[in-house]
């Protein structure tokens, strides 16, 4: 009887060991095959990495501003337009002032202007020479649209962020082989005069049907 | 398991033991159908839920057990369903990986200010359940100084950032030893050549193991059939992705493997305003992922667990 | 089925027709009884139904009209499917007296541990279905049929060595009672081996079990190598807990003998077992608040709650007190004492409760609280899952009882014949 019980025994050791014998090379035999699925389709996505060898195909396209700003006057003409008027229109005609070093002093046309950069003064940035263009320490004239070069004097962290994707976001593609990507520009997020970014005010969150005020509502689901 | 409940009373016609026992039969042989037909009655709410799920889908098979032409009869009716269920006309694509990448985020923890719009875009882009604000997405805010989660709250409202805060948003991390993957018993959710953890909604039981086992809140389990208005609901779909997920399953981010598969930043990346947020194929060594991961000291969540997170976290 | 109608001669019939009468016949005479039998019967087929409604309806609806959460996503169910795990693993406590300590008192009844293992393992499974979000998918989960995630998968093991206990027990017992049926000695061959095999088996379901949670290191509250050794404690608490209840009402309701040695060993084995659980709770809980960190937050959430959030810890202290209480009055000799059986079975009822409060609720709930985020929310059953619940509970002890009902001839000392 003890021996049979042994036979038993062992048929039961032997039983297990076969299963995991069996799903184990199940597995394995399935692990290829998984491959082998990959395969259809890396018809198309060969074709792809041949593409992702070559230089990239679609740009990098950094949103820029259209040109000099404008400002928009207060007040409107009897039909009710409104205008704006450039840099140039007051400053071609006025001699530039020098003594113009904080938005305090500003008393005229500029007054009220929030400044918050550092200890930059007007014509760190803009050209004392051309108001419709913007100057780099050096005193070499930039045109606004390329307002990124003048940051980038200062901001070179940012900047080699920038230029690696890891400052200012991006829209678009991720793989240039197949479309392009759009970024920003320095001044889409911060203002020059105030560069800090501004607060922001929270408006999604989930609203889980577990958390307490919710628990009123969701018990009336049953 | 239930008809269990009738056998003690439904063999027992023949059974002549007792004295009288053809009245003693006929009673039991009474209450068994009683029992029976009470327990028809009880169950009957079954029916409604029979009648959503058809008989293809019943019988369908694991995701990747699935022939071409079975795939496309799958997906012909998932649209034809999401048509019938949420009268939304929407296109469920196959997005396979493309050889040669993997998926890697990486999030700017010192320029994000816990605005919530990568929370909202999720939500919106993987057509969630419109009355939970259900999103793959939860934002920590910290303390400065410490990276005990404990001392964190999800549930900070108001003008961000604060200033003696930090912003921790926490998604899927797509890990390489991913427990979830580990521990679902029917292999309904796997690791994708490119990275991706995907689940297949037409396989998962849904026991929740897999939201028990992983350390990120990465998961969420339908407790109900998702609400989504048909002007609302996202047409560009997939199948492992952001098609409507069925009732009682698991799903997860798939980093917008909709998008991301077809060569597009994730929805969240492209929402945030702030720029935190980075996101490549770790295997292009041109690639901004791999920019950062040379040049910043980033570090990983819950290092200690051994999980190996595809999703990086830095401050500059 | 063929009828009926006398215990079968030993030799002329084959088993193919002989065991469906067999089975025809012990259900038959365990639906025999009492008015106070029919009373109990109908009361719990009312909750079963109540149960299965409820059920329904969940499925219906979706899992939304149960009180889980992503962030506590298992609940009452998994909760006393622990529970239940550990109650057929605490039948073993019958079974090693009387096999490896060749307790003859205890041999004789030693069916009502291993019908005990039956029932606990129905309602295990029971509670596993009623907590998928999917049970018409419950096919996947068939080695074969569906993708079965062996090895890598506990729950693969557990829906092993669960399923594969049951179907020992459910031989061990058929085989014994079938024998009794036919009039023949059992012969130890076709049972002894598998009596053997089921008590390593038991240790395995619960040790399975445990590592179903204590696997996964994003729940630190789980995250201990002790769970499984405490959860077997705790498991031979509660099992001859049930067990001696059992015996004590056989003892009044019917009129099977020999029940007051098992009674006494049970006894005295809950007297080292449940000191032994209440060490590995305390051991457990030295190093929680003694090392402190944040790993400590689900014990302190138990215990003490967490930001203001207490729901789990009147629960907590009430196990705490019953277990206590319950040590203290089986450290006591006079329990044995037939005296005091009453305060005996208080006694057993309070180390019942203590532990299902201990392992179900007060074990599952706080692995998820705080989440792995940290957030703490709570969670309290809906009434849909107490209803689900229930139900469940009462179709096991329907199972219990029909399985005890069938198995009282064998248990009953020479030859009696009145019925309960």
């Amino acid at each position: 009887m003890v021996r049979l019980a042994n036979l038993l025994f062992a048929g039961v050791v032997c039983a297990v060991i076969s299963m995991v014998i069996v799903t184990v090379t199940t597995s394995d035999r399935r692990a290829p095959s998984h491959s082998e699925r990959a395969h259809p389709h890396s018809g198309l996505a060969s074709a792809t990495t041949g593409v992702l060898a070559n230089p990239a195909t679609f740009p990098i396209v950094i949103r820029k501003p259209a040109g000099p700003p404008q400002i928009k006057l207060a007040g409107t003409d009897p039909q009710g337009r409104s205008a704006s008027v450039a840099c140039a229109t007051c400053h071609s005609v006025r001699p530039p002032n020098f003594d113009n070093q904080t938005a305090q002093s500003l008393d005229e046309f500029h007054q009220g202007l929030q400044f918050n950069h550092g200890q930059l003064s007007c014509y760190s940035c803009h050209n004392p020479e051309n108001a419709d263009e913007l100057r780099l320490a050096d005193g070499t004239a930039v045109e606004y649209a390329d307002v990124m070069t003048l940051c980038t004097q200062c901001h070179s962290k940012q900047a080699e962020s920038f230029a690696h994707g890891a400052h200012g976001g991006m829209n678009g593609f991720w793989d240039l082989s197949r479309g392009p990507q759009t970024k920003n520009n320095c001044i889409d997020c911060h203002d020059p005069h105030a560069p800090n970014y501004p607060k922001m005010i929270v408006d999604f969150k989930p609203r889980d049907r577990f958390l307490d005020l919710q628990r009123a509502e969701h018990d009336n689901h049953k | 398991m239930t008809t269990i409940n009738e056998r003690p009373e439904a063999g027992n016609r023949e059974l002549p033991i007792v004295e009288n026992f053809s009245r003693r039969a006929a009673v039991k042989g009474g209450f068994a159908t009683l029992g029976a037909a009470a327990f028809v009655a009880a169950i009957s709410p079954l029916r409604h839920a029979a009648q959503n799920t058809s008989a293809a889908e019943f019988l369908q098979k694991h995701y990747t057990e699935l022939s071409d032409e079975q795939k496309a009869d799958v997906i012909a009716r998932l649209e034809a369903e999401t048509k019938k269920n949420y009268g939304a006309e929407v296109t469920i694509g196959d997005d396979r990986p493309i050889p040669g990448t993997k998926f890697v985020y990486a999030i700017n923890l010192s320029v994000c200010n816990g605005n919530g719009k990568c929370v909202e875009a999720c939500h919106k882009e993987n057509n969630h359940d419109r009355a939970t604000h259900q999103s793959y997405i939860r934002i920590v805010e910290m303390p400065k100084g410490t990276l005990d989660m404990e001392q964190g709250s999800t549930t900070y409202t108001g003008v961000v950032p604060k200033d003696d805060k930090f912003y921790l948003p926490v998604q899927c991390q797509q890990c390489d030893e991913p427990p979830c993957v580990d521990v679902c018993p029917v292999k309904a959710t796997w690791k994708e050549e490119d990275g991706i953890v995907v689940v297949d909604y037409n396989w998962c039981i849904g026991c929740r193991y897999c939201e028990a086992a992983c350390p990120y809140h990465a998961r969420r389990f339908n407790w109900k059939k998702p609400e989504v208005p048909a002007d609302q609901v996202n047409p560009d779909q997939s199948y492992l992705s952001n098609r409507i997920r069925p009732v009682g399953v698991v799903e997860k981010c798939t980093y917008c493997l909709h998008r991301t598969r077809r060569g597009r930043l994730p929805a969240c990346l492209e929402a945030c305003p702030t720029g935190a947020r980075v996101f490549g194929n770790i295997l292009d060594e041109d690639s901004n992922i791999r920019w950062i991961l040379d040049n910043k000291r980033v570090y990983i969540l819950k290092e200690e667990l051994g999980t190996k997170p595809a999703f990086f976290y830095y401050f500059d | 089925m063929s009828s009926i109608s006398t215990p079968p001669t030993t030799d002329s019939t084959s088993h193919i027709t002989s065991y469906p009468r067999f089975i025809g016949r012990s259900l038959w005479l365990a639906t025999e009884g009492s008015f106070g039998f029919y009373a109990w019967m109908t009361m719990l087929t009312a909750l079963f139904l109540v149960g299965a409604n409820a059920w329904a309806h969940q499925v219906a609806g979706g899992m939304i009209s149960t009180h889980m959460t992503d962030h506590v996503s298992w609940g009452l169910y998994i909760a006393n499917f622990t529970f239940m795990v550990g109650l057929a693993a605490g039948g073993v406590m019958m079974v090693i007296p009387a096999y490896l300590y060749h307790d003859r008192k205890m041999h004789d009844v030693v069916i009502i541990g291993e019908l005990l293992a039956v029932s606990a393992i129905v309602m295990c499974l029971m509670f596993v279905v009623a907590d998928l979000g999917r049970p018409d998918r419950f096919w996947h989960l068939i080695p074969g049929l569906g993708k079965f995630n062996f090895p890598i998968s506990m729950l693969t093991w557990d829906v092993i060595v669960l399923n594969g206990y049951l179907v020992l027990n459910l031989h061990i017992c058929g085989y014994l009672l079938y024998m009794r049926f036919l009039g023949r000695q059992p012969n130890p061959v076709w049972y002894v081996p598998f009596v053997m095999l089921s008590i390593v088996w038991a240790i395995s379901i619960h040790t399975v079990t445990a590592f179903l949670y204590c696997g996964l290191g994003g729940r630190p509250f789980w995250n201990t190598a002790l769970l499984a050794p405490r959860f077997l404690a705790s498991a031979f608490v509660s099992g001859p807990s049930f067990i001696i209840v059992t015996m004590v009402l056989m003892k009044k309701l019917t009129s099977v003998q020999g029940l007051e040695q098992p009674i006494a060993t049970l006894t005295k084995i809950i007297r080292v077992t449940i000191l032994i659980n209440l060490l590995m709770v305390a051991s457990e809980l030295f190093t929680e608040f003694y090392t402190g960190g944040t790993h400590v937050s689900s014990a302190k959430y138990l215990f003490f709650g967490l930001h203001g959030k207490t729901a789990l810890v009147p629960w907590t202290w009430t196990a705490i007190g019953l277990n206590i209480t319950a040590a203290c009055l089986f450290l006591w000799p006079g329990l044995l004492s037939p005296k005091f059986r009453l305060l005996l079975v208080a006694a057993c009822l309070m180390a019942f409760v203590g532990t299902w409060i201990e392992k179900g609720m007060g074990l599952i709930i706080p692995g998820f609280i705080p989440s792995t985020l940290h957030e703490v929310v709570e969670y309290v059953p809906s009434m849909l899952e107490w209803k689900v619940s229930v139900g469940v509970w009462a179709f096991g002890l329907m199972v219990f009882t029909i399985a005890i009902k069938a198995a009282l001839p064998t248990l009953r000392q020479p030859a009696q014949s009145t019925d309960t």
